[in-house]
Order: structure tokens, then sequence, then C-alpha cells
């Protein structure tokens, strides 16, 4: 059982070096309480605050709304509602975006690698 | 990082996920704002600054996820399992209501032709399913009376969600048009009423399409049409000779054999939507004004319904045979399924949450609703608005009886309580002046007394509660007791100290008189609050609450309660004659005495109920303390907490004012069946009964209740004879006669007695199954018997029984 410090997890300011130093869980860790986009199979994409992920990789979000396509052919209009907390299986998941600066996204990518 | 092992979705980890590019390919709408190789979606310009991008995290979110051990989550500071536990999973068809069913939406299923205008090209066929669609929107109507959402019922089908694309089409467009102005006149009228506390989905519009202003002219259109099928009904039935004269009119549809069918089946379904609303746009008018109307209305929409059940024949010749099941299950007349129904178009509007599927009412059931529906309607409208308390009381209970549902329920109230006054029209310090014969027109500025605007609300808030469905009235009946018990102790107070002032003076004044009204309307709410608690206690009755071994503490409750009402009924009647005759010395006042007698015969009535239960509170004590009919001791609790249980409301409100179980317990306990008094009462009762018959010949309500109460006592006194001969009969008290008055049924012991003997043989003896068990054990009462099948899993199987366990 792994046992990392959690102090600061929410800071969102970190420099790209000390980004890549970290292990992956660690990094997720601070992208917890940003806005995330994630896609799912049938085409909705929901948009919430980060708010918890599990080993099997199902997202929980919070405050999320939901978009989606009006018609099935595109381009199609969107339409939007709000849900509150939502949980995503990872069944489901087709996509996953963080909202971030550019520097910070180069450090996520690198660490890709 | 903390180890949460409860939560985990037993879902394996998606592996690779897609590459930033598949997700612009599903998805064009989102437009790819490329930085070097990443994807970054600006769909949502707002969340994303200026110096922001979505980045792509999902294999860092893989490579976490791996790393993670069994149980573990990735979480911030403020997160809660068990707040967690509660969100909405994605992709689960219970939870998630954005799941994409047959249609993304309404737009995309109109497109994709699943509700075309016209529907067939082929008029023949056109007109049969229009007579479909008919028939299925009267069952999603009727579903929706009963509880259900809009939405998914009524609103289900996409003509009446987009009435403007069908106007190239009037018979289906008028149609829609009155059906929506009805739901509409039906929602305003159950919002204003707020009977809908009980089943409060029925009022939700939320997102539907609800404020279109042209629905008014459905009817005129309506109209319209129905004139034009009329008229091609006439030239179809039309002699050769005719003929000419109808030569231009183009026929309903292509096929002439059929042409007289569907104009008949046409005009009648159409006819009741048009008396329907009438009906009901008749019966909102203020002060009851519209009812006469209203009742011709709902007379015809009577006989309409009438002639649409009877063209089931013509409609189902077509339809190839289903079986009969199947058209007993079905929602139209034909056994088709109707063109332009979906019932998940809507299900994004009513919560996060998808509401559970609905079973519509079929058909046949829905016509069945619709005629107690109309003769509930047609009850009220007969009521003839006497601005007589004791007239509109035994009206809502009378009317109650039939157990009318949510709308006929709405309406009533609606008629009662308007602008705070009584039909909108007589204030309740007119009425109650009124039932005590006392004069309020000269202004004694008593209305703006505190006292009677008390009174006022909570006369309205009696009314109101009248109208509600039997439990919901029941626990409101029981909660505002305590009000009018405590407003009663005031007023009681106030008025002792005011009579006080009036009897030292002997000066008249005008001041003096308010007193005296005052005096009396205090009396006359004592009354009031005994009726209440009497109703309190009779809807236990018919709400099944009381099991057969509390009957007796029931009885001796309701001995108590009667006894009191008929006790303050009777001063007012003194009241009522002496004030009048007073009045007839004076100014040669004609007395008013046909409600003088009502009155009279009413407590009559009362007194004839309080000697009945009487009777059998004595009688089930007798037999109890013989024990020959079992005491009412569960293993869980004791005599005096059921008793606290079932009247604890009323002790709240002191009715009686003494401690009422100690009174109970020891009145009861000395009972013997060779104990005279019981007799006595229901001979009493049964003399009684004898008399109110001549007093309620032309009543025939009134008079069915009599009866019954007549046969009660006799039956009681034959049971109670047969008893003091022969102990060893088994007693059993059923409600044959009267729905609250118990008559005890006596059966031979001798075949329990041989059970024992045949206790082995498998099958069961010809007698009731509640014997049977009974066999083992002497002194069980029916809830061990049930307790013993339930053991021996046989309660399900008896529960299908017929007669259940007898």
């Amino acid at each position: 059982m792994e046992q990392i410090d959690a102090g600061g997890s929410t800071t969102v300011a970190a420099s790209t070096s000390e980004d890549s130093s970290l292990d992956p869980i660690a990094r997720v860790r601070k992208l917890l309480f940003r806005q995330m986009l994630v896609g799912i199979k049938d085409g909705r994409f929901f948009l919430g605050s980060f708010h918890c992920i599990d080993k099997q990789g199902n997202i929980i979000l919070q405050d999320t709304v939901e978009y989606r396509s009006i018609r099935r052919s595109s381009p199609s209009p969107t339409e939007q509602r709000c849900l509150g907390m939502i949980l995503i299986p990872a069944s489901c998941r087709t996509s996953c975006h963080v909202d971030c600066s550019i520097e910070e996204q180069l450090s996520l990518i690198q660490l890709k690698e | 990082m903390v180890k949460e092992p409860d939560r985990e979705i037993a879902l394996n980890c998606s592996g690779k996920c897609p590459a930033p590019d598949t997700i612009n390919r599903q998805n064009p709408s989102i437009q790819g704002d490329l930085e070097e190789e990443s994807s970054s979606i600006d769909q949502e310009p707002r969340s994303c600054g200026d110096n922001s991008v979505w980045a792509h995290v999902s294999p860092l979110l893989s490579a976490a996820c791996s790393d993670l051990n069994e149980g573990e989550l990735i979480h911030g500071d403020n997160f809660n399992l068990f707040a967690a536990m509660s969100a909405l999973e994605i992709m689960d068809p219970k939870m998630d209501s954005g799941m994409v069913s047959t249609f993304y939406s309404i737009d995309e299923a109109i497109e994709s032709g699943f509700a075309p205008v016209p529907i067939s090209s082929d008029r023949t066929v056109d007109v049969q399913c229009i007579i479909d669609i008919m028939d299925h929107l009267l069952a999603c109507e009727a579903t929706w009376h009963m509880g259900h959402s809009l939405a998914q019922t009524v609103f289900s089908c996409i003509y009446v969600l987009r009435p403007e694309r069908t106007s190239s089409h009037a018979l289906l467009h008028s149609f829609c048009r009155v059906i929506r102005a009805t739901c509409r006149a039906l929602v305003s009228v159950v919002s204003d009423a707020r009977t809908n506390e009980e089943e409060d989905l029925f009022t939700m519009t939320y997102g539907l399409p609800f404020n279109g202003d042209e629905d008014g002219k459905g009817l005129l259109l309506l109209n319209a049409v129905e004139e034009t099928i009329c008229r091609q009904l006439r030239a179809c039935k039309a002699t050769s000779s005719k003929r000419r004269v109808f030569e231009e009119l183009e026929p309903l549809q292509t096929n002439p054999q059929l042409e007289e069918g569907f104009c008949k089946a046409l005009l009648c379904r159409i006819r009741f939507r048009k008396h329907f609303l009438h009906a009901l746009n008749c019966m909102r008018r203020p002060q009851g004004r519209g009812l006469e109307l209203a009742r011709k209305h709902i007379a015809y929409c009577i006989a309409e319904l009438e002639s649409v059940l009877s063209s089931v024949e013509f409609l189902s010749l077509e339809t190839v045979e289903n079986g009969k099941n199947e058209m007993e299950e079905s929602t139209t007349g034909s056994g088709r399924h109707p063109i332009g129904f979906d019932p998940n178009l809507n299900k994004r509007l009513s919560a996060p949450t998808p509401p559970r599927a609905i079973k519509l009412l079929s058909w046949k059931k829905a016509i069945d609703y619709y005629v107690k529906l109309l003769h509930n309607l047609d009850q009220i409208c007969a009521f003839k608005l006497e601005p007589d308390l004791d007239a509109v009381l035994q009206f809502v209970v009378q009317f109650q009886k039939s157990r009318p549902d949510l709308v006929a329920r709405a309406h009533l109230q609606l008629l009662l309580v308007q602008d705070g006054k009584l039909y909108g029209r007589d204030t309740f310090l007119t009425i109650c002046a009124r039932s005590l014969a006392l004069d309020v027109t000269k202004n004694h500025g008593l209305h703006l007394n505190e006292y009677i605007l008390q009174l006022n609300q909570l006369m309205i808030n009696l009314l109101k509660i009248l109208c509600a469905n039997t439990p919901w009235q029941r626990r409101k009946l029981g909660k505002i007791l305590n009000d009018w018990s405590i407003f009663n102790v005031q007023m009681g107070i106030t008025v002792g100290h005011m009579m006080q002032q009036v009897t030292t003076p002997r000066t008249p004044k005008n001041g003096d008189k308010s007193a005296l009204i005052l005096n009396h309307i205090y009396g006359w709410l004592e009354e009031q609050i005994h009726w209440v608690a009497l109703r309190f206690l009779v809807l236990g009755f018919d709400l099944k609450l009381y099991s057969p071994s509390e009957y007796c503490m029931v009885y001796w409750y309701m001995y108590i309660i009667l006894w009191k009402l008929a006790e303050k009924a009777h001063f007012r009647v003194l009241i009522i004659v002496h004030t009048e005759e007073r009045k007839a010395k004076e100014e040669d006042y004609s007395r008013d005495m046909a409600r003088e007698d009502r009155i009279s015969l009413w407590v009559l009535l009362l007194k004839c109920q309080t000697s009945l239960a009487q009777g059998l509170t004595v009688m089930i004590a007798a037999l109890r303390n013989e024990g020959m009919c079992s005491k009412s001791q569960g293993p869980f609790n004791t005599e005096n907490e059921k008793f606290v249980q079932h009247f604890g409301l009323l002790q709240k409100a002191s009715l009686p004012k003494y401690d009422a179980y100690e009174s109970f317990s020891e009145s009861t306990c000395h009972a013997r069946l060779d104990y005279l008094p019981v007799y006595e009462c229901f001979r009493d009762a049964q003399k009684m009964a004898k008399e109110i018959k001549v007093g309620y010949a032309n009543d025939p309500d009134k008079l069915a209740e009599v009866v019954g109460l007549e046969q009660v006592a006799e039956h009681n006194i034959i049971a109670v004879n047969l008893l003091c001969q022969d102990r060893c009969l088994k007693v059993s008290f059923e409600f044959i006669h009267h729905p609250h008055f118990a008559t005890a049924v006596l059966q031979e012991k001798w075949l329990w007695s041989q059970m024992g003997l045949v206790s082995q043989e498998p099958a069961l003896f010809a007698t009731s199954i509640k014997e049977n068990i009974l066999s083992g054990k002497k002194d069980a009462t029916i809830d061990d018997v049930v307790e013993a099948a339930k053991a021996s899993d046989a309660h399900t199987f008896i529960s299908q029984l017929p007669n259940v366990y007898e």
C-alpha cells in the first residue's frame, strides 16, 4: 500500500520540472478540482470538476453539465443540462481532458512517454 | 492517501484511450484547437481561459490507475464516500436519463418520419390511425389522472407536443389542441385546489410546451370538423336520389363500405372530447353558476362514451386475431399500436434520473375510469349548494364513499371553498349563524372578531381536508383536532368573561347581542369538534386500521364521541326552536320547519348509532371477559399502548377530558353476557332506526344506512340470545350490514372440536382456513393465524384464494 503525502493536493501552480519528477498518482492528485471534460461512447460530453478516481478508472465529477447533440447526424446543435455529481464508468469513457495552462500541458505530455 | 475499499465499481480499466483525433472525428462540433500534437478542445471557452488549453490526460490517468492499489482512491480533502455514493452513474439505464433511446430528440424523431402528417397517404388508413391515436390518448390521460406525470403519458405523443406541425390536418390538429386545453384546465384546477399533495406528479409541467394560447381555438376547429364529418355521414347514408346534393362533398375516406362506421367512430370520440372540455369549463365558473350546464355536458359525455365503447366491434373487425388477452390489455379500441408515441421522448425533462417505466391503463379500463369520473362530477354538479353546513358535511362524506379520484375531489374542493367563502358566496359566519338560526345580518362587527376570523380559517381547512383522499384525510383530521381544541379553550374563556359582563347590567346593547351569538357559536364549535373526531374514528374502519381484537376499544371510543355529539346537536335543536319561536311571536316569522326536522332526525340517527356502539362495546367486552373472544393482547404491546396508538390524537385534543383508558377498562371489565344492557342498547337502536326510517323515506342513501343499522341491531340481538344459551359458539365480527358497525357471526364449535382428530389429514377440511389453523390453538386471533400461515409458507397461497382465510 502506497502512502503519499497529500499535503497541498489542490495547488495548481506547479513548475514543469517538479511535475515530471513526480509519479503518476501524485500528478493526478494535482488535477483534482480542475475542470475536466469527459467524452463517452454515445457521443455525450460531461464537464465538471474532477472529484475522484479509483483503481478501475471510474471517475466522479462534481457540478457536471451534460452536453449532447440534438441529432444523430452531424453537425448538429448541442443541448445541455445540469446533472450535479456523476460517476462515469471507465468502460464507457472515450476521452478525458483537463483544463490547464500551456506549460502544464507540456509537462503532462512529457510524462506520457 | 486514504484507502477506500468500499467503492469499487467492478469495471475493467479500459486499456488505451483513443487518440485525440478520434475524438474530433466522433464529434466534429468540438473544434480542435490543436497545439502541437495534443488535442485541446475549445468547446467551452468560458471554462477555458486565454492561457489555458484542454490537455489530454487519459494516458496519465491510466498510468495512475495501474499504479493504484486495489481499493485505493485519488480524491481531495472534501471527499465524502457517503455523498459520492449518491452520484448518478452514467450509462446505467436506471440512473442516466440522458442515455440515447430510440431518438436523440423530438426533432430527430419527426425528421425520421416517426410521426408523419398526414399519417398515411391512403385516407382510409389515415382515419384508422387517427382513431387509434385518439384511443391511446384517452388511455394516456386516464393514466395521468391516476397519478403519473404528463410527460410520460399525454405528452408522449409527438402530435400533442408539436401541434403546429399538424395545422394542415384539421382533424388531428383540432383534436390535439383540445387535448392540450383539457390538460391545462385540469392542471389549473388541481393546482388551485392543492388536493394534489398526495399525487404531486399530476401538476408537473416543467419543460412541456404548455403555454400555447392557440389551444383555446381548438374547440372552434373541432366544431367545424365535427360539422364536416356529420355531413359526410349523412351523405353516405343518403339514398341515390339525394346523393346529388352531397356530390361536391368529399367523403371522409376512400372505402365506401367503411365510410359510415368510420364517421360514427370519429364523431363519438370528437363529441366526447368537446363535451368533456365544456363540462370542465362550466364547472370552473365562480360560485357554481355553471353547474347546471356542466351537468348537461356530463350527460352527453357519458352517452358518447357508450358509443365509443360500441364502436369497438367495427374497429376491431380488421385487426388480426390477437387473442382475447391482448385485446384486453390494448390501449386502443382496435387493438393496434398507435403511431407517434414514445414515452422516452421527454424523459430528460423530468429529473436527472429517468422516471420509472409506467404501464398505461388499457383502453377499456380508461373508459371505466372516465365513467366513474363523470359520475362523480355529476354528483358534484347535482349538489344544491345549500348554505347549510350540515348539508355540506354530509354531502362530502357521502361523496367520499365512492372513493373518487383526484380530479373529481379537486373540483369539489374548488366548488366548496372559493375566495375564503363557502361556494364563494357565503361567509362562514353566516353559515354558522344559520345553523343556529341566529340573525347576523345586522352588523355587530362580528365579522371582524378575531375568533370569527380564526373560525373561518379552521372551517376552510376542514373542508379542504375532507376533500383529500381517505388516508391523507384521516391523518390531517387527527392533526387539526388539536388546533380546534386549543381554539375551543381560548374561545371558551373569552366568551365566559363576556357572558358575565352581559348578565350583570340588564341593558340590551349591540355588544350583548354579539356576546350571545358568540356564546352560541362556542357551543356549536364543540359539536363540530366531536363531528371531526367521529369522522376520524370512522375513517379507521374504511382504511381497515383496526384489528378485530381492538373493536371493543374502538366502539367504546365511538360511543363516547357519539354520545357527546348527539348531546351537542340536541342542544342546538333546542336553541333553534327557542329562537325561532321567539321570532315567530315577534314578527310573524315563518319557522323553518324542514330544517329543524332534519336536524332532529340527525340527532335521532346519532342516538341510534350511540346505542349501537354502546351495545357492541358491552357485547365484545362480555365475550372477552368470558373467554369466548380473544383479548387484545399481542406479544409486542399492551392494550394500553394500542389504545394510545389509535386514539393518542383524540386524547391530545382532550376528547374526552378524563383519562380515557382508565375509564374504558373500568367500564368494560365487569361486562357479562347475561348483563341486561346489551339487549337494551340494541333494542333501543332498533326502535330508533324504525322511527328514523320514516323520516328518511325520500332519501335513498340515508335510508340504506338506517336499514343497515337496524339490521346490525337485529342480528346482534339474536346473536346475544344464542350466545347466552350456548357458550360454545364461536363468534367473529363482520361488516355485512353496515361499513362501520359490525355484526356478530356465529359458528358451530363442533366443527373445530373434530378438527383436532383429523389434523393429520393433508386435505383441508371443508371449512375455513382460519379455522383449520385455529384448530391447533384455541385462543388464536386472526393475526396469529396469519403468522402461523406465513411460518408454513401458506400465506401467499391462501391470500390468493377468493375468501382468503374464511
